[in-house]
């Protein structure tokens, strides 16, 4: 190529590297504090959500379902729910799905951050990502 | 100028053409006719749907006192409809608001928050500038005498702080026109000397190898014989020019070397030009975003009824009924109308009770709303004129809960003025919304103190407020994935019995206020064609 157009290139190569760097660095924390500095503002400290904009996540199935469909929505995004995967890492996230799973009420476990990894990857939603969310 | 000249086939020029149209039919026409030739110049004139044939009194609701609700009630009404409209809120306007001395609001969990500004300053916690294009806005503007003022959307004073680069620039702060200038320089110096030895020969047609040395060396500031960049007059100087011998001429400012502003990231607030949206140049209205709602009402001759929260819409094919609460007596209630124009956000009206075909009602539930929030903070100096020479705009911070500090455009050398803390989008205002009213101050103060050593010290009142968290709204603004557009849009846009959507949603201008005018001006026309078969 060109010399102009190897300058571009090298320019949108600095660009895409500069990207991928996750722009939130948190310390590591627990998913409690985790799920109050990020989730809480919208589905409310004790997971109850504000009915008809952020669902519940207390005795919500969804959530205590198939893990790797909550984890798809915190790495993809879905409806109202901006894509965390730029903010939070795989440890983070996982602890923040641990927490919500089973606080509340709720009576399920896990997962680890290498399910995270795996669904953070993936390009399409595990089965029944929509079918089972009760707003849209 | 040349296709002006060619007679092209018709007995006469081009430029004769539309000189004749321009002489009988005005300007109107000579733009009618440009567009015709395919010039492609839209008329400037913006105009409200003529709504031929009139209203003749047939009843319609508008739900929300938002902009497409004045919009509609506005139009409407003139047009001999008799509107009423419902407003939840105790307030007209929408998001169409400003923030001033006493305003008051409670977030969805979250802790009531009361204005401290003192008299005569504010902030818009949601729209806060016009674009040149916005011809619904500014027809509107004119019409009811809402002044505007220029709004400095793009400072090259602008300080820079980026901490997530390298290199020895990261984490210091430079200003845009230190980056704009070097880069520049340096890029089209780079590109010259190859261009000068010939490397580049094969891009060019005849005679513009040297016209091609010449943008390069206009537009990258280069030596006249060399092409090199040194720095140029217009980089904030080392010493600004003055009298006698000191300051005298005084120094030009010695350019980054151009590996330092590469690695610090700080290029990536280069463009060559604006978004469509984002000009350097905009309008806000003088006072307040609120001005212009209020500049319908002023206007308006009809009842709008505020704390009017809608519950549900049923129909059948002789009328449309709204069930509503009035929350500040607590007593239901109902409206009956031959049509609805519905100008509530999808947000809120996916939890009304409404009466619409299944595709209908997935399709509100099927577009996302945008988190997003605002702080201003009132400064007891305008430090930021006086002693950093910054008039206007924006600086530019990688802190995405930060996202932006912007200097006001009104209030120029007075005493005080309101500062734009932060405004971030997305996942950043989900955390800095998690933040208690005191602790989202800190942060920004925090924040700004890195810019300005004296900011802190000079804070005084403040306002927060985020979309997501705002009853009735419960989203800054629509946001459709291309999934959306194609799946659920046109399905929206289309009346379901006498019911017609509007609103910023219903538009390709999401999150400014005129997508809600445009889309009030589209589709009051299919509630009028529905009136005009009925």
């Amino acid at each position: 190529m060109t010399l102009f157009q190897r300058i571009l290139y090298a320019a949108a190569l600095t660009a895409a590297a500069g990207a991928s760097v996750p722009t939130l660095a948190l310390a590591a924390e627990d998913g409690a504090s985790l799920f109050q500095e990020n989730c809480s503002a919208c589905h409310q400290p004790k997971g109850q959500g504000v009915p008809g904009a952020f669902p519940p996540l207390a005795g919500n199935k969804f959530v205590q379902g198939d893990p790797k469909g909550p984890a798809y929505v915190l790495t993809h995004g879905r409806g109202g729910m901006p894509n965390f995967s730029d903010d939070l890492n795989d440890q983070q996230m996982a602890a923040i799905l641990s927490y919500i799973r089973a606080a509340w009420g709720n009576k399920a476990q896990g997962p680890d951050a290498t399910l995270v990894a795996s669904v953070r990857s993936a390009s399409a939603p595990p089965d029944d990502t929509g079918a089972n969310l009760p707003f849209h | 100028m040349g296709e002006l000249s060619d007679t092209g086939g018709y007995g006469f020029s081009r430029r004769a053409f539309l000189e004749r149209l321009s002489g009988v039919g005005g300007t109107a026409l000579l733009m009618a006719g440009m567009s015709a030739l395919g010039f492609g110049i839209e008329s400037a004139m913006a105009q409200p749907p003529a709504l031929a044939g009139g209203g003749k009194g047939k009843k319609v609701l508008v739900l929300g006192a938002g902009v497409a609700g004045l919009t509609s009630a506005y139009e409407l009404s003139n047009a001999g409809y008799n509107v009423t409209v419902l407003e939840a809120r105790d307030r007209f306007g929408g998001r169409s608001w400003t923030a001033r001395k006493g305003s008051k609001l409670t977030e969805v969990g979250g802790e009531t928050e009361v204005c401290d500004f003192e008299e005569g300053y504010y902030i818009n916690p949601g729209p806060w500038r016009i674009p040149y294009f916005h011809k619904g806005y500014l027809h509107y503007a004119k019409k009811f005498g809402v002044g505007v003022e220029l709004f400095n959307n793009d400072n090259d004073q602008s300080p820079i702080l980026y901490d997530k680069g390298a290199g020895p620039l990261a984490g210091k702060l430079v200003k845009k026109v230190e980056v704009s200038a070097d880069m520049r320089g340096y890029a089209n110096e780079l590109l010259a000397k190859q261009v000068r030895q010939g490397a580049l020969d094969a891009e060019f047609g005849p005679g513009d190898k040297e016209l091609f040395l010449d943008y390069l060396r206009t537009e990258g500031l280069l030596t006249r014989d060399d092409f090199k960049y040194i720095g140029a007059e217009g980089r904030e100087p080392a010493i600004y020019p003055g009298a006698g011998m000191d300051p005298g001429e005084g120094k030009w400012s010695k350019p980054y070397p151009m590996t330092d502003i590469l690695q610090s990231s700080t290029w990536k607030v280069l463009r060559s030009i604006s978004n469509l949206d984002q000009q350097r140049t905009m309008f806000q209205p003088i006072g307040g975003m609120h001005e212009l709602p209020k500049g319908f009402v002023r206007n308006l001759k009809v009842n709008i009824k505020l704390q009017h929260e809608v519950k549900s819409i049923t129909q059948d094919d002789k009328s449309i009924t709204v069930r509503y609460l009035d929350t500040s007596t607590g007593q239901t209630g109902t409206e009956t109308a031959d049509y609805v124009m519905c100008c509530i956000p999808l947000s809120i009206l996916r939890t009304v009770d409404i009466q619409v075909s299944p595709q209908f009602k997935e399709a509100i539930g099927g577009v996302s709303y945008a988190l997003v929030g605002k702080i201003g903070i009132q400064m007891k100096e305008r430090f930021w004129e006086d002693r950093h020479r910054l008039y206007g705009g924006h600086l530019y911070v990688d802190d995405p809960l930060i996202s932006t500090i912007s200097m006001p455009s009104t209030g120029w050398l007075g005493q005080k003025g309101v500062v734009l803390g932060f405004y971030p989008h997305g996942a950043a205002a989900a955390r800095l919304s998690a933040m208690s009213l005191a602790d989202r101050k800190a942060y920004a103060l925090k924040a700004g103190s890195r810019i300005f050593p004296e900011y802190a010290d000079m804070a005084e009142g403040s306002f927060s407020m985020f979309w997501h968290r705002a009853p009735y709204n419960l989203g800054g603004w629509a946001e459709w994935t291309e999934d959306g557009r194609k799946k659920y849009y046109p399905t929206l846009l289309e009346p379901q019995g006498r019911l017609v959507l509007a609103g910023e949603h219903l538009s390709y201008l999401t999150g400014w206020q005129e997508g809600g005018i445009e889309s009030a001006w589209q589709q009051m026309q299919k509630l009028h064609a529905l009136a005009q078969a009925a």
